[in-house]
């Protein structure tokens, strides 16, 4: 009975070691999913923080329908940033600007020619189809919304930093508190182990049952010893646990070097979900590679400028760029405020996900515009996926079964018509598909 | 009736040696030491168990470590921003221009890979040699210098233009000369840019001076024309073509505008029409061009001259005294029926000669014009720019050097002190000069010696034009950014001159914009993307000769040879001038005549060779009073008996990695005569008693005297086009042990024609940058490991009292005189049997055939057996020893970061233990079906072009589609001419073979 409090104890320091690991552990996870939801909270309250006015109602809506493409508030997209403009120039020059730029900037009006430099000489386009009051409606949801923004966003910047050292202090101290406790309960239970062990051999003394339970001992083992010595129990204990790991094995060789699945981190969290799913943004717009060469090509970034020049995503990241999107900037060393390239370039280095071997040619032309697959048949559902990963194995026998199914798409290419007729000729009415036509040969895929 | 003549490969089959005899049974140089490994220590020494158990466990560990699934990680960077017109995948062609052809660079991702003729080159015509294939790999040279030097330090551009423009000035200012020298400068705006850089400073004096010199000929055509140039020889135009040791097919000027005239006059189109050109050749050593010829006379260099004048006095009927050829009958006997067959041909008659000198070449001048080839075969109107240098002008530097009159000496494309014969003396004057200048892209022979060099673009790297022939200019563009920090030698001219318009893009097409565009009318961005500008060809005039033959000064050249054994100094087909020594492609291209790699060497006849007590592989001692060299010698069959040739090009010090130290330098044997370089000497031969055995790829696969070489005279082919094929003869019973492919829908094949073959091996050099042919070194070929996939077998035969030698002892019997051979040459490749007995025997099916007639191979199942190679009947499979692309024992070629960008993406790098051959350019058949899939229209013949087929210069080559009955190769295969190699065979090559037609002439020569 020493013996089993011994035990116990050599048991309970790696014991208590790995609660302590484990519920730091979960701890951290919480901890790190915490900030992430409090900003995805805190964004929106901030944006949506203030009484709107009447006016300034209708002149959001103006304002997002037919300014927003060019101007924000409080920075320069395409045109200037348009909080205080209000103060900067009289209601009747806004006016005459918002309605026909072009004949102010002719009237030689000293504002507006200075304006038209600045921005290289790209009028703003006329809106003469707004009312005087859509005008002030506008101007008036500028102001309210410029003076608002001045405000909270400022707020929030301050109490975020705080908040973000708060949290990771707090991380600190509640590992260390959870560490203690664990201690504590341990040591605790230690000492109610230690009593009761005493309370035991005490009692030891005074009843003599132990003959029984070690009787009972005896029989379970003896079971376990008289199935030990049946040799053809053994044989068949071995024989099948072999079968089992053997076959696992073998299947777990087969997978020697494929990767379905693989996703590696990259660069930047480019979502394809967002992109081609909710945006619906045609693949080969960016792959635009897919449709005429062996290479599908990551886009090359400007290519992404197309877009991101406007798109920044303020709106989720309380009016800074997003992060991932800044990444481009970086990279291209494109300095969004003056809207200039740098020299200070940083090519983005990519994690390639689809690692087809040398030794195979693939090329995507012959089954992209040849063809006419889909890009998800190879790539999964590419327009859900967050983060890219492997779809498909990659393997030969992958490649090779896909031929074996797949009718040639020739209808309409005349490439095909004169070999899908000699082909008819010695095979009649068979299913013309890629493998008939030679496409499991070696060399079709390997040279 | 199949032929009776007995061909050979090398004397080792002629003689039979034992060696031969055994080799000859081997598919592999070395055996495999398999029995040793045997019976030796291998299988019966006693592994202990420790041992056993160490290495399974080991090899357990290393397995299941292999097998942790972990994913490589690779980076995939694109674009910042991408290019316009570069999609990765996809190659971009970009005209520019090489020795003044236009030609087409194939860029991937913006890394020039591939170099192709242009079709509509004037010139060149689509064709381009070896040199001009090999020239991509140039670019990617470590040997070449990463910045410019001065005082062997590196410095700054800033630095190096200071100090030159410093220096110059003190030379204008000191009255001294600043000498510019050059080899032929053809291009408007350089000469523009060096008429700046004189007016800035007046004391420059530029000197033209080539390696391999025509001076000769520019000198007498301005006595004899009035016309100080090189004219343009028209071989199309010409029904008997004499050349007198002109190696116009392999080197002469313009080799390969050459074969393609000359072979319109003998391919099978030609033929067709029962036409076909005659040509006869008298030279020294058996040149590229001799091989081709129908009829060969071997004549010694001392003779040339007297064969020459005694050709004159035959024609005109003038006595020339002491224009005989007493010590030579053949020879004798030979210009009696020349200058017969040439009055025949009057008007259509071309006789031209190799010689640099004045007064042999007046000689020749004056026969072309008593036969009126002035106007027809000969055109002095439009002349050839291609070389323009004046051999004296060095001589008069030289000794103005010495003399301390020249203050700057700038070198541009000229390497004197390792290709002038007087080196020596021109490093010792280089020291007198206080400002030495080289261009060279390397610190080669020369620019090592400078002051200063300022690295010269590679031409892929540059802007430039070229005016090769009258009316012809063709625009150099760059493919690529720099990739050293060179700077190309005009603006470094422009910046030492002070010009203000500091950019050679702008001032080449300013210049363009105001001379060339002007006469044309048309745009730049048009004449860039042709790549030319041709001016309407001026009528060629006719011209008679008027000047003096001094026979006298021919006779007493020759005379001066006579007196020992005599010395023909030849340029390499491969090698060339030696400019491109550090090249292993050029390197390890094997010379179309002896087979050999990665040497120079001493070509003897067997006959004079065994009198003189001299085996093959000898080392011999060439020597003169002055220089002396050791050279192995190699028993060369045609060779004039009592001479010795010997290639240039070879023997360069400071070439790089690759070019140092391979074969002997010859150029300073090189003698004077009349102001002009003559490739001429006498010298005495003696044994060395040392060996060097050569890399040779000539005996390695022997046909075991079977009946592969078909051939007519061309009057046999008059009366049967099928005559010498076989094609008449009964067929041999085949049965088929296999099934028949079906084919619906393309079966490559391909067809040579044999007459048109020159043997120029640019098809292999074309082969291996397009397929990532490794190069493997001199010690490799020795061993028979060379990878070439297409080689070309030069089959020697003779004949001799005017019958054939049928029989192999009588053979033997003739070994007496190895003077008149004559020569086929035949490229093998792998034939793509529709009966393929390496399918057959391969035991993992890595070599299977496909439903468009191909023999495809699957590198990565391949795991090394070489059954097939073993199995094959053409001994076209080439075997991996090593890694070679990434091996430091093979550092010569791909083992570094810069030459590895020369791959082409689309072809796989074959690893160590696989087997390789001739895929007949898969890559570029999928390329081409799958444009035309994507166009949804059908392949047209002619979409496919095979890299071999692409680069011939002598159109040889036709593949395509045999199911279309209309396409070039079917046509070619239905020809009577038409046979395959071992066909009794019936493994059913895809291959076709077109007899080889002499044409004898009227009466045998």
């Amino acid at each position: 009975m020493r013996n089993f409090s011994s035990h116990f104890r050599s048991f309970l320091k790696p014991l208590a070691l790995a609660t302590v690991i484990a519920i730091s552990a979960i701890n951290l996870t919480f901890a790190q999913e915490a900030p992430a939801d409090s900003a995805a909270t805190a964004a929106p309250a901030g944006a949506a923080g203030g009484g709107p006015s009447g006016d300034a109602t209708a002149g959001e809506a103006l304002f997002k329908s037919n300014c927003g493409a060019c101007h924000a508030i409080d920075k320069r997209v395409l045109g200037p940033a348009l909080a205080g403009i209000n103060e900067k120039q009289s209601n009747e020059w806004l006016h005459k600007w918002i309605k026909n730029s072009s004949d102010l900037i002719a009237s030689g009006d000293k504002d507006a020619v200075a304006i038209f430099e600045e921005y290289n000489k790209v009028a703003m386009p006329g809106f003469p189809q707004l009312s005087d009051t859509d005008v002030d409606d506008i101007l008036t949801y500028i102001k309210d919304a410029g003076a608002k923004k001045a405000a909270p966003v400022a707020g929030v910047a301050e109490g975020a930093a705080p908040a973000d050292t708060g949290v990771s202090s707090f991380m600190i101290i509640g590992l260390i508190a959870v560490v203690l406790i664990a201690f504590l309960v341990i040591v605790v239970l230690n000492r109610v182990i230690g009593t009761l062990e005493r309370l035991l051999v005490k009692k030891e003394d005074e009843i003599d049952a132990n003959d029984d339970e070690e009787g009972e001992g005896k029989d379970r083992l003896a079971v376990v010893k008289k199935l030990a010595k049946n040799k053809k129990f053994v044989f068949f204990v071995v024989l099948a646990l072999l079968i089992t790991l053997g076959s696992f094995g073998y299947m777990d060789l087969w997978n020697t070097g494929v990767q379905t699945g693989y996703q590696p981190v990259q660069p930047i969290k480019f979502s394809h979900q967002l992109h081609a799913g909710t945006n619906q943004i045609e693949c080969q717009y960016c792959h635009s590679g897919a449709w005429k060469s062996k290479n599908a090509t990551i886009p090359s970034l400007n290519v992404c400028m197309n877009c991101h020049k406007y798109v920044q995503a303020t709106d989720k990241y309380n009016g800074e760029i997003s992060p991932e999107i800044q990444k481009i900037y970086t990279a291209l060393d494109y300095n969004p405020e003056t809207q200039k390239y740098g020299t200070n370039t940083r090519p983005i280095e990519w994690v390639r996900i689809h690692n087809l071997p040398d030794l195979a040619y693939f090329n995507h032309s012959q089954h992209v515009k040849v063809a006419g697959i889909d890009c998800q048949k190879c790539h999964g559902p590419i327009q859900e996926m967050a983060e890219v990963y492997q779809y498909s194995p990659l393997t030969m026998k992958w490649c090779i079964n896909c031929h074996k199914e797949t009718e040639v798409n020739s209808k309409g290419n005349a490439y095909y018509d004169k070999v899908i007729a000699a082909h008819d000729q010695i095979k009649k009415g068979e299913k013309v598909t890629a493998a008939v036509l030679g496409g499991l040969e070696c060399g079709k895929c390997h040279y | 009736m199949e032929s009776t003549k007995k061909y050979w490969k090398g004397l080792e089959e002629v003689n039979n040696t034992p060696e031969f005899a055994e080799h000859s049974k081997n598919e592999f140089a070395e055996p495999i030491p398999v029995e040793e490994l045997l019976e030796g220590s291998g299988l019966n020494s006693v592994a202990p168990r420790r041992d056993f158990l160490k290495a399974m466990g080991f090899g357990l560990g290393a397995v299941s470590l292999a097998a942790c699934n972990v994913a490589p990680v690779q980076k995939s960077i694109p674009y910042l921003i991408k290019p316009e017109e570069v999609t990765p995948g996809i190659p971009n062609y970009y005209s520019s221009s090489y020795k003044g052809g236009s030609i087409l660079v194939k860029t991937r991702e913006g890394r020039p890979i591939k170099i192709e003729g242009n079709p509509s080159c004037l010139i060149n015509q689509g064709g381009l040699n070896g040199q001009a294939q090999a020239a991509v790999l140039d670019l990617y040279d470590i040997s070449k210098l990463k910045g410019p030097l001065k005082g062997g330090a590196e410095y700054s551009w800033d630095d190096v233009d200071t100090y030159v423009k410093r220096q110059l000035s003190k030379v204008q200012a000191s009255g001294k000369v600043i000498a510019l020298v050059s080899s032929t400068v053809n291009s408007p705006s350089t000469k523009a840019v060096i008429a700046e850089f004189s007016s800035q400073y007046p004391a420059t004096k530029q000197v033209t001076v080539d390696a391999v010199s025509y001076s000769g000929i520019i000198k007498a055509n301005e006595a004899n024309f009035g016309k100080a140039v090189l004219p343009q020889y028209r071989f199309d135009k010409a029904s008997v073509i004499v050349s007198f040791g002109a190696d116009f097919l392999g080197t002469w000027i313009s080799p390969t505008q050459f074969t393609k005239q000359y072979v319109s006059n003998r391919s099978m189109a030609s033929l067709n029409q029962k036409k076909m050109s005659r040509h006869i050749q008298f030279e020294t050593g058996l040149s590229m061009t001799g091989t081709n010829a129908d009829s060969r006379i071997a004549i010694k260099p001392s003779e040339e001259g007297a064969a020459i004048l005694s050709l004159y006095a035959e024609l005109t009927g003038t006595a020339v005294n002491g224009a005989s050829l007493s010590n030579n009958n053949p020879a004798s006997a030979a210009i009696k029926l020349t200058a017969k067959e040439l009055l025949a041909a009057k008007g259509s008659a071309l006789v031209i000669s190799g010689s640099n000198s004045i007064a042999t070449q007046s000689v020749v001048n004056a026969i072309n014009s008593f036969l009126g080839s002035y106007g027809t075969t000969i055109d002095l109107d439009n002349p050839s720019y291609q070389f323009a240098g004046k051999d004296e002008d060095l001589t008069m530097l030289l000794a103005d050097m010495k003399a301390g009159r020249v203050g700057a000496v700038l070198f541009l494309d000229a390497n004197p002190v390792y290709n002038h014969p007087s080196a020596k003396d021109f490093a010792e004057a280089l020291k007198k000069v206080d400002l030495t200048v080289s261009f060279a892209d390397r610190a080669d022979e020369t620019a090592s010696l400078c002051n200063v060099i300022a690295p010269n673009h590679n031409f892929l790297e540059a802007w430039g034009d070229e005016n090769a022939i009258e009316g012809y200019y063709t625009l150099v563009q760059p493919t690529i950014n720099p990739i050293y920090n060179t700077r190309q030698a005009e603006l470094s001219l422009l910046v030492w001159a002070n010009y203000p318009n500091q950019d050679y893009y702008a001032f080449v097409r300013s210049n363009w914009e105001k001379s060339v565009l002007g006469l044309t009318g048309k745009k730049w961005d048009d004449v860039l993307q042709a790549g030319f500008v041709a001016l309407p060809a001026k009528a060629a005039g006719t011209y008679s000769f008027n000047g003096a033959i001094d026979a006298n000064e021919v006779l007493k050249q020759g005379k001066a040879l006579a007196k020992d054994i005599e010395l023909h100094i030849y340029e390499s087909v491969a090698v060339g001038s030696g400019a491109q020594a550090n090249n292993p492609l050029l390197q390890e291209m094997p010379d179309p005549v002896s087979k050999v790699t990665w040497d120079n060497y001493a070509a003897i006849n067997p006959k004079f060779a065994e009198s003189l007590g001299i085996r093959q592989f000898d080392i011999v001692t060439v020597k003169t009073d002055k220089y002396s060299v050791d050279l192995p010698v190699i028993h060369q069959p045609g060779q004039a008996q009592g001479t010795v040739s010997v290639a240039v090009g070879y023997g360069r010090t400071k070439a790089g990695k690759v070019g140092d130290g391979v074969g002997q330098n010859v150029y300073p044997f090189i003698t004077y005569n009349q102001g002009t370089a003559n490739f001429v000497s006498t010298v005495t031969v003696s044994n060395t008693g040392r060996r060097d055995e050569l890399a040779l790829t000539q005996t390695h696969q022997t046909i075991e005297g079977r009946n592969i070489i078909r051939e007519a005279t061309f009057a046999e082919y008059k009366k049967d086009p099928a005559h010498g094929s076989g094609n008449n003869d009964e067929k041999h019973p085949t049965y088929d042990l296999w099934g028949k492919y079906d084919q619906p829908g393309h079966n490559w094949v391909m067809a040579i024609d044999l007459n048109a073959c020159t043997g120029c091996g640019a098809c292999i050099v074309a082969c291996n940058t397009e397929n990532n042919v490794p190069v493997v070194g001199k010690d490799e070929v020795r061993r028979r490991r060379e990878m070439h996939w297409i080689r070309i077998d030069r089959y020697y035969t003779f004949q001799e009292d005017g019958k054939n030698l049928t029989e192999e002892h009588e053979i033997v019997d003739m070994q007496g005189s190895m003077e008149n051979v004559s020569v086929v040459h035949q490229p093998m490749m792998c034939q793509h049997c529709e009966h393929a007995p390496c399918e057959t025997v391969c035991p993992v099916l890595a070599t299977v055939h496909s439903n468009e007639g191909l023999n495809h191979m699957a590198y990565n199942r391949c795991v090394g057996t070489r059954y097939c190679a073993n199995n094959c009947p053409y001994k076209v499979r080439r075997f991996n020893w090593f890694n070679y692309w990434n091996d430091s024992r093979f550092d010569n070629y791909l083992n570094n970061e810069f030459t590895q960008l020369v791959l082409n993406p689309d072809v796989t790098t074959r690893s160590r233990g696989v087997m390789e051959k001739c895929s007949m350019c898969i890559q570029r058949i999928q390329a081409g079906k799958l444009e035309a899939k994507m166009d949804k229209r059908v392949l047209a013949d002619g979409d496919v072009k095979v890299a071999c087929q692409q680069t011939c210069p002598a159109n040889a080559i036709v593949f395509g589609d045999a199911n279309d009955p209309n396409s070039e190769v079917s046509k070619a295969l239905k020809n009577e001419r038409t046979y395959y190699v071992l066909e009794e065979l019936n493994v059913q090559p895809g291959v076709g073979y077109m007899t080889k037609i002499t044409n004898t002439g009227s009466q045998e020569a």
